[in-house]
């Protein structure tokens, strides 16, 4: 696999390109002056380690379970049909 | 003050009006419209509440301020059992599995909700017209963009076909809508309502923000959203705003604005006098007003998007036809995965994937999306600075007023720099509100990180000031 890797490999779309009006934004933030180009973190959020939550598993209904599969896109005698996987 | 949710709730206490009817007259109102703010309705769904609000008032018992009152909701949001599109073709036939907590506390509180609203697909618009259901029609005017993204909200809200909705906003999608139909809309403070089964564009600035008529319906409806909620961690815990306190205008004693939003040639003539003159009206009333300095509109603009776009390409990276959506099958599932996002996102949404995976991408991180990141916290730090100096801070919503339907696909750029006087509070994560008053398109009103009550207090001054 090459080094470099396109912009519509990254985005897994074909066919695409960066676009022109995208670009004139970006050429502005490259041309802004900053005092520092280093984040400083001062205004992220963050959750203190006491406050995380529970890692526990949280059953889901069974009519969470049936719309998760009636939203599969296949399905084939009772079976959820994926895609190929073998890269070609 | 102007409440329709206390009006409906006294109506339906009183019996003058029964839930069914009214819930009906609004699905049929919705039905009928011609303004394609309709992704879906929930007939069924209102019309079962309704009842048992009836049979609860028949027998005599309580009801609650928001039980019964018909409420739309974005098509980005989960509600269980029903469609969320997200106004895409990719979800167009996607059913939510369970119930954002935003939405369900509503529910909890007995608001019935009536439709899903038309929308920008997944957040990428700011003129309701990237979108599978037809563009958002403006509610004064139909041959205008209704905005964006969460323009069937606010024309839902200015025609009256539903009392409040609720409304998305990353960029400004609550509050330019608002704007450009005359209605009151809220960002909250980020943090203050959970995002929990609310479609993810760019996490670190989506708001679940309410729609409505006036500033103590938002405040009734901000209310029975706020709080923790452990499954959306940058959530805060959060006290109920009270009617009282934000009544009590005397305690607002400086207001600020940016000298170069109005100084811009950018802006519409009539707006930049009536935003002017509105900044005149509340000197008179023995207010002291601040110029003060802001960074350039193009630098907000770039910021914003530049960081939106990275946020979004991770976040709708999960979307690719495996476990849910619209699937095209191909040779493989990585050309599976190709085809079903090149045929299935719109054009706007894969324009800002692609601009998102570029500033990620090696030899540009550094060079924009780090860059982009120092800028968010410089504007950050201005914020900080402006609001030892200020209570408010208020700028127009928007520089011009609503382009014709048509137009702002024909120029992404332009529609970008549209978003020029929104993107900057929510880089602030600051509470901030879009009152119809004041020019064509309102006045926004911002206070600092927390001070949702200000804000709205500030409306209410304004209501009577202005």
């Amino acid at each position: 696999m090459s080094k470099i890797m396109t912009v519509d490999v990254l985005s897994s779309i074909k066919g695409a390109q960066p676009s022109e009006a995208v670009s004139k934004l970006f050429d502005v933030i490259k041309n802004a002056q900053t005092a520092n180009n280093a984040p400083n973190n001062n205004h992220n959020n963050s959750v203190s380690l006491n406050n995380l939550r529970d890692d526990v598993v949280i059953e889901s209904s069974a009519l969470e379970k049936q719309i998760i599969k009636d939203n599969f896109p296949k399905e084939k005698n009772g079976y959820l049909v994926v895609s190929k996987v073998i890269d070609a | 003050m102007e409440s329709q949710i206390q009006q409906i709730h006294q109506k339906l206490v009183d019996k003058e009006i029964s839930c069914v009817d009214l819930i009906q007259e609004k699905l049929s109102a919705l039905k009928e419209n011609t303004y394609n703010t309709v992704n879906s309705l929930l007939t069924e769904l209102a019309l079962d509440r309704a009842a048992k609000v009836d049979a609860k008032i028949a027998n005599g018992d309580t009801i609650g301020l928001l039980e019964g009152i018909p409420f739309g909701i974005k098509d980005v949001y989960m509600l269980q059992g029903t469609y969320a599109t997200a106004s895409s073709d990719l979800l167009k036939n996607y059913k939510s599995a369970y119930t954002a907590t935003a939405i369900q506390k509503l529910l909890d509180a007995g608001a019935i909700p009536v439709v899903k609203e038309n929308c920008d697909s997944f957040g990428h618009g700011s003129s309701s017209e990237n979108t599978i259901f037809g563009a958002v029609k403006n509610a004064t005017n139909p041959e205008l963009v209704g905005g964006g993204s969460s323009g069937g909200s606010a024309v839902n809200v200015a025609k009256d076909y539903t009392v409040f909705s609720i409304g998305g906003d990353t960029g400004g999608s609550v509050r330019q809508p608002a704007g450009y139909n005359n209605v009151y809309g809220l960002k909250p403070t980020y943090g203050r309502i959970s995002r929990y089964g609310l479609m993810a564009y760019a996490s670190s600035t989506d708001c679940v923000g309410p729609i409505a008529k006036s500033a103590e319906d938002i405040r009734i409806v901000l209310n029975a959203m706020s709080g923790k909620d452990t499954k959306d961690q940058t959530t805060y815990p959060s006290e109920a705003i009270k009617q009282e306190s934000i009544l009590n205008t005397a305690s607002i004693k400086t207001v600020g604005y940016f000298k170069n939003f109005v100084e811009n040639e950018a802006i519409d003539a009539s707006i930049k006098t009536d935003f002017l003159m509105s900044i005149e009206k509340i000197k008179s009333k023995g207010i002291q007003v601040k110029e003060l300095d802001f960074f350039k509109s193009d630098i907000l603009v770039s910021t914003y998007y530049t960081l939106a776009m990275a946020e979004t390409a991770s976040n709708l990276s999960r979307l690719d036809g495996t476990n849910y959506g619209d699937r095209i099958d191909d040779k493989d599932l990585k050309e599976s995965y190709a085809i079903t996002r090149s045929e299935k996102f719109s054009e706007e949404t894969k324009r800002r994937i692609v601009g998102g995976n570029q500033v990620l991408s090696q030899g540009f991180s550094d060079e924009i999306y780090l860059k982009g990141l120092a800028l968010r916290d410089a504007i950050s730090e201005n914020f900080e600075k402006d609001f030892n100096e200020v209570d408010i801070i208020l700028s127009p919503v928007t520089p011009n007023t609503p382009p014709k339907i048509g137009d702002s696909l024909k120029a992404p750029l332009t529609m970008y720099l549209s978003d020029a006087y929104t993107v900057g509070f929510s880089l602030g994560q600051l509470p901030t509100l879009t009152v119809p008053q004041g020019t064509e398109t309102g006045l926004q009103v911002t206070a600092a990180k927390n001070n949702d009550e200000l804000v709205l207090k500030f409306a209410n001054f304004l209501k009577d000031t202005i």
